[in-house]
């Protein structure tokens, strides 16, 4: 499984044509399926391409919504 | 514009394109819901799908209040909608209801309603948390729709065999918490 640094998981912003993947508790996920990541944004305040543990565990929804996309890796937080 | 309205929230710490922005797009969702719920309304037919059918106009009845009721909220806070029709559409804040594969499906057709109401749940309670003691009017005006959502999420739920909704149908007017806001 791909390790990702913070600075490798910004490039995937989901922003002009790239894919939206977004870190939660140390695993990286897809979510360029996601319709509530359309233009690497959900709901107007969350970024594709960082790490989101800290806004889900606030969200109104739990962590199951995120599992339903697939994990392409794990983060690290050493550069 | 609201001057003094706008900057009572600025001043709260709260960053007011960012709240206009989201409660633009849930009027879109609101709006395009109430189109989408439309075309689900006309499918629910049948031993089926006439039982289901009221609750569901109620329902189609009610996003399209809360689309109304937002709108003024948006432009007092310095906001407009957009333009097109089009564009408005596609920033809705939940996906669109779409009619299933199967029309004649209605637990589908409940899936999809249910999914729409739990999108709009989430979505007031995320403005109501981002505005409680901070912006007075819009969490008021979140609240009241967030009241009517849950609401709407219960009934479809109970058709859907997840327990009883301990609500009833609505009796009279609909709306009974955003009509205050529709004066």
């Amino acid at each position: 499984m791909r390790v990702f640094t913070l600075q490798d998981l910004s490039r995937y912003n989901g922003r002009d044509g790239n894919l939206a993947y977004v870190a939660y508790r140390g695993l990286v996920y897809d979510v360029s399926g996601s319709y509530f990541f359309r233009g690497g944004r959900h709901w107007v305040r969350h970024n594709a391409g960082s790490d989101l543990s800290d806004e889900i565990d606030q969200a109104p929804h739990d962590e199951s919504l995120l599992q339903r996309f697939p994990v392409v890796g794990s983060l690290t937080m050493v550069e | 514009m609201a001057k003094v309205a706008r900057e009572m929230v600025e001043r709260t710490g709260i960053n007011v394109d960012e709240l206009v922005e989201l409660l633009i797009s849930n009027a879109s969702a609101e709006l395009t819901t109430f189109y989408y719920y439309t075309i689900l309304r006309v499918n629910l037919i049948g031993l089926e799908g006439e039982g289901i059918k009221e609750i569901a106009e109620t329902a189609r009845i009610e996003d399209r209040n809360h689309f109304e009721a937002l709108v003024p909220r948006i432009y007092e806070l310095g906001g407009k909608i957009p333009g097109n029709m089009n564009a408005f559409h596609d920033i809705s804040a939940c996906p669109p209801a779409s009619l299933p594969e199967n029309a004649t499906d209605v637990k589908a057709i409940l899936k999809v309603l249910v999914e729409a109401e739990r999108c709009a749940v989430r979505g007031y309670t995320h403005i109501c948390n981002l505005t409680a003691g901070k912006d007075h009017r819009t969490y008021d005006l979140a609240l009241a729709i967030l009241n009517e959502e849950v609401e709407h999420e219960s009934w479809f739920s109970e058709f859907l065999g997840e327990g009883p909704s301990g609500h009833f149908m609505r009796r009279g007017e609909t709306s009974p918490f955003v009509s205050k806001f529709l004066r």
